[in-house]
């Protein structure tokens, strides 16, 4: 039970979208938008949510996209987890997203919702981050298509009124080699103690982490160490897990030593895979 | 002779009705006018309550009434009465209620609740079970001795927080310590837990024009509920009606009374209209009572040959902020501290202490889960330190018929059941001979562990059932009993147990699943494991007079005498001449001649039932008979642990009780899988996790985990039939058992895998990675 009360509204282009938001934040409504749900009703029914009205993304067309336009594969933001794993259209984030809580979430929750939500693990990034995607935004400055890698800094960087329509991706990325990883506590569904997407390119391997610092991140200067063969494999992983761009988490899911031991073996297992 | 409905796979009579969704639960039922009431909770483990500002939450719309810890005043418990249902001048764990509000709908009631403003004055807390035996540990309560006892056993200590004392002193200790050629010592943590029932707790209540005080409760204890909201409200016991429907899981949990109080409290602030207070998941975990924490000293001594000679064992069991049931299930596991093994010289300690966290209740196993695990880690310890195969050692030591228990009950095949049978076929089960530990490559290892269990029902000495048989005029009958249909299939065992006494179809026994009771007849609660015995005895015994009176009436009719009538088959015939007969429908509402004169009416059998010879605990040796038997066990787990993460599998889980005579084998395996996966849910993954103030961390299922579908093992389940001389076709208690000796299977398998002492659960991989590192350096 969610004992705020809110406005519904459920726009179906991107334009009236905009508008309406536009016209809700005027109002003092503190307009939300709103994709599978599942934090809004998580946070709601704890009393932890300020809204006065809600703008369902799920009936916009460009944001229901699923499919190849050209050489690049186009995501929508409504785009469900389950739709993504059942098409398998970009195997590393069908994966990836498969590992996000359960099925009958996964029905629920969207590519935009867990990429722009406020939980910090965003393990649907991870693939985005590794293929160089594309973020097609609309907003009330108009709509831009930014690479991800330079829009998503420790979150996806959103202005007043924005919101994610689509996610593009170059059709070379989605058949690389890839591995991905999730590491838990104990339990299958669950967070991450730690989560590790990694793809093979002609430069080398890629390498995405969920789980590690309070942010899902990809780094160059790690996967710089990671690929240099010059050293040993203990060596190289050594130095990536020094670069961390910020602290290595301590939380209920585990503490930062154990998540390093975990982190190391992972990885090592990973690179082996990858360059055999 | 064959058997018509004992031993037979019966589908539960609710089975449709569950299956399809249709089954209602208590929170299902909305009737006119109903208001809600709902929480709000401390955010401080213990503190002054300095302040609090509810004038906004008053204003909001449709906000009937707030209530706080000044009305209503009073202090409860079953063994001490040391809780406020709500707090009053001072917390003392996260969570704790501390004001209600009332409202017309549950969403204006919350949005009310979260508007509410408390300043709290920190206090300094206390954690762990032995940080409460400190000296200079904070007093929970000030006040210990000054609290009223309900049972004259109790023995708080004035400025302490310990709150009850037992102690067993049975044998000599010289001399089984000087016997002892190898010793071995443990100390163990089994931190708290929650029940996780699938329902979570709430309650109905209205008081009527008339001051009938109506309450409708998810409760494992209708008839407790009734006691006591009479005696708290000032009402006469008959004008409090309580009523309960099919209940979605207790473990343990709904046993006590805490959401009843308040929603009487309730029902009275807005002038007697119905209230409901149902428990968000959040606030079932943090707010309502949970399993208690055990810190244990298991010190075992045996000689050469493996013989034990003596045991030393304390208990210091943390009860959390109030004592609910904790004194008890400490007197509960002081009395079986031991496990099923014989030892002539016992010495236990066993202290219940307060916290600064949840309170506890009851929960599955009523302490044995906790100590049993020590008592098992210990033994596996000393299988080592005698270089003995630990089923081995088990076999060597298992109480026998002529031994005593450590509270020097003189044991009996009946009231012990055989253990040692148990131990055969779990071990045949687990095929233990194939290899306790064995290394299938270089990183992965398959180790299997064992544990012994025993259990009694640990009641009050005048704990009482009853059954009515009422019989219909087609010679079907309608069951009427006091115990809850709380998920084992409670009632459709009891009317195997009718149909088998009378002859009859199952299918041909009406039984109410709802208690009322005002209709019902009394029953103690519907815990312990102790329904099927208890009620069976009391449904054994209607049914006997049920049909001494359809045989009597039979037999005016016959013009015979009884003595030459049987019953079957719902007819009443001839023993010399089965086709000489008459229906037992044409007797059940009396029997009427050609002619229309009638004799006799409707049949109608009772029976009751209390447990005999029960007798509370010596408070200096612990000498007492705690319940009329035992139900004694083994289990076995097999793992399979990865040396490169340390992550592991549950493969298999086997379960081999003396269940006295299995009368629904399906039913009975589905009671003990589900004891089994609770058991491996708290060796694995389930705790309370507390942070430095002593605010619970995981208090929602994102957090607080259990055992899914998927991740369970193969359970494997077997019965020996000892039969309980007392008991209704000898059947034993097995509704518990289940879960009280698997965690410490798992751990045995675990320890033995991972090559590391593991001396506490839930064992996750990181607990296993920090024990080897500790090993290294």
């Amino acid at each position: 039970m969610i004992p705020l009360n809110f406005e519904y509204y459920r726009p179906e282009t991107l334009a009236d979208t905009v508008d309406i938001f536009d016209k809700l934040d005027a109002e003092g409504k503190q307009p939300m938008y709103y994709g599978g749900g599942t934090e809004i009703i998580s946070m709601g029914r704890m009393s932890n949510l300020t809204t006065g009205a809600l703008i369902d993304l799920k009936e916009i067309a460009d944001c229901k996209v699923l499919e190849y336009q050209q050489e690049q594969l186009v995501i929508g933001s409504s785009v469900t987890l389950t739709q993504i794993h059942e098409t398998n259209l970009f195997p590393l984030l069908s994966q990836a997203g498969a590992r996000i809580a359960d099925h009958t979430i996964q029905n629920k929750i969207t590519l935009g919702g867990n990429l722009c939500g406020t939980i910090i693990y965003k393990e649907t990034v991870l693939p985005l981050l590794l293929s160089d995607s594309q973020v097609f935004i609309a907003g009330p400055g108009g709509q831009r298509t930014v690479p991800i890698n330079s829009v998503f800094k420790e979150r996806m960087q959103l202005g007043k009124g924005e919101f994610v329509a689509q996610i593009k991706v170059d059709k070379k990325y989605v058949s690389c080699p890839y591995v991905h990883v999730k590491q838990t506590k104990q339990d299958k569904i669950t967070y991450p103690l730690v989560s590790i997407c990694t793809m093979a390119v002609s430069g080398g391997i890629r390498a995405a982490f969920s789980g590690v610092c309070g942010f899902p991140f990809r780094s160059i200067a790690m996967e710089e160490e990671l690929n240099d063969r010059s050293r040993s494999m203990e060596q190289r992983i050594d130095k990536a897990i020094d670069l961390t761009p910020g602290p290595i988490l301590a939380d209920l899911e585990g503490s930062m030593e154990y998540r390093k031991f975990i982190i190391k073996g992972l990885l090592n297992s990973i690179i082996n895979q990858l360059e055999e | 002779m064959t058997s018509i409905a004992i031993g037979k796979d019966i589908i539960r009579k609710e089975a449709w009705d569950k299956v399809t969704g249709r089954a209602l639960y208590n929170a299902d039922y909305a009737s006119p006018g109903l208001m809600h009431g709902v929480l709000v909770t401390s955010t401080c483990a213990h503190g002054l309550i300095k302040s609090m500002d509810y004038s906004e939450a008053q204003q909001m719309p449709g906000v009937k009434a707030i209530l706080t810890g000044d009305y209503h005043p009073m202090l409860t418990g079953p063994v001490i009465e040391d809780r406020p249902p709500l707090a009053r001048d001072k917390v003392r764990y996260y969570g704790e209620p501390v004001a209600l509000v009332i409202a017309n709908s549950k969403a204006e009631a919350a949005a009310a609740a979260s508007k509410i403003k408390i300043q709290y004055e920190n206090l300094p807390t206390v954690d762990k079970p032995s940080a409460a035996m400190s000296k200079e540990a904070p007093l929970v309560h000030e006040h210990i001795d000054q609290y009223r006892h309900v049972i004259p056993e109790v023995y708080p200590q004035a400025n302490s927080n310990i709150v009850h004392q037992v102690k067993i002193r049975k044998g000599d200790m010289n001399k089984g310590w000087q016997a002892s050629e190898v010793t071995v010592e443990g100390e163990f943590f089994l931190p708290q837990a929650d029940h996780i029932a699938m329902e979570t707790r709430n309650t109905r209540a209205e008081i009527l024009p008339s001051g009938d005080i109506i309450v409708h409760s998810s409760s494992q204890a209708p008839f407790g509920v009734r006691k006591l909201i009479s005696q708290h409200f000032g009402v006469d016991l008959g004008k409090v009606v309580v009523n309960v429907p099919l209940v979605g899981g207790g473990y343990g949990g709904k046993a006590p009374i805490q959401m009843e109080f308040l929603a009487v409290m309730a029902s009275q602030a807005v002038g007697g209209r119905p209230v409901l207070i149902a428990n968000t998941r959040e606030q079932d975990i943090s707010a309502s009572p949970s399993k208690l924490s055990l810190e244990a000293k298991v010190k075992l001594g045996a000689s050469r040959d493996g013989i034990l000679q003596a045991g030393e064992y304390t208990f210091i069991v943390g009860t959390g902020a109030y004592a609910d049931s904790g004194p008890r299930m400490t007197g509960s596991m002081a009395s079986n501290c031991t496990g099923p093994y014989k030892l002539d010289n016992v010495w236990c300690d066993a202290y219940c202490v307060y916290t600064n966290h949840t309170y506890a209740t009851a929960y599955r196993g009523f302490g044995h889960t906790s100590f049993t695990f020590a008592v098992e880690r210990a033994m596996d310890k000393l299988a080592a330190a005698l270089n003995l195969d630990p089923v081995e050692l088990r076999r060597k030591n298992l109480i026998k018929a002529g031994d005593t228990s450590p509270s020097q009950v003189i044991l009996t095949p009946s009231r012990l059941g055989d253990v040692a049978q148990c131990l055969d076929k779990v071990e045949k089960l687990i095929n233990w001979s194939e290899g306790s530990r064995v290394e299938i490559d270089n990183n992965r290892i398959r180790a299997k562990g064992v544990a012994c269990l025993w259990k009694t029902s640990d009641s009050p000495t005048d704990a009482i059932a009853a059954a009515i048989v009422a019989f219909n005029s087609d010679g079907s009958i309608n069951l009427n009993v006091g115990a809850v249909e709380i998920g084992p299939a409670t009632k459709t065992t009891l009317a195997q147990i009718l149909a088998e006494k009378m002859k009859m179809d199952v299918n041909r026994v009406h039984v109410e699943m709802e208690v009322n009771t005002r209709v019902s007849p009394h029953h103690w609660k519907t815990v312990a494991s102790m329904s099927t015995y208890m009620v069976g005895r009391a449904v054994e015994e209607a049914a006997k007079d049920a049909i001494n009176q359809i045989i009597s009436l039979a037999a005016i009719a016959m013009k015979c005498s009884p003595e030459d009538l049987a019953l079957g088959q719902e007819q009443v015939y001839l023993k010399d001449d089965p086709n000489i007969y008459i229906d037992l429908a044409h007797i059940a509402h009396g029997y009427k001649y050609p002619g229309g004169n009638t004799i006799g009416s409707q049949v109608i059998g009772r029976g009751t039932y209390v447990m005999p010879h029960l007798s509370s605990l010596d408070r200096e040796n612990g000498k007492g008979k705690p319940g009329p038997y035992w139900t004694p066990g083994a289990q076995a787990v097999e793992v399979e642990l990865n040396l490169a993460d340390y992550t592991y599998k549950i493969l298999r889980a086997a379960t081999v009780l003396d269940a006295g005579k299995v009368i629904n084998p399906k039913s009975a395996k589905g009671v003990v899988m589900g004891g089994m996966s609770m058991g491996l849910g708290l060796g694995s993954r389930e705790s309370f996790i507390y942070d430095q103030e002593q605010e619970l961390q995981n208090t929602s299922l994102r957090s607080y985990k259990v055992l899914r579908i998927g991740e369970q093992p193969e359970y494997l389940v077997d019965w020996v039939e000892t039969p309980n001389a007392n008991a209704p076709f000898g059947a034993r208690g097995i509704g518990e058992h289940g879960i009280v000796a698997i965690h410490a299977a798992l751990v045995n398998a675990l320890s033995r895998a991972a090559q590391v002492e593991l001396d506490q659960v839930p064992v996750i991989p990181e607990l296993i990675w920090q024990k080897r590192e500790e090993e290294k350096a």
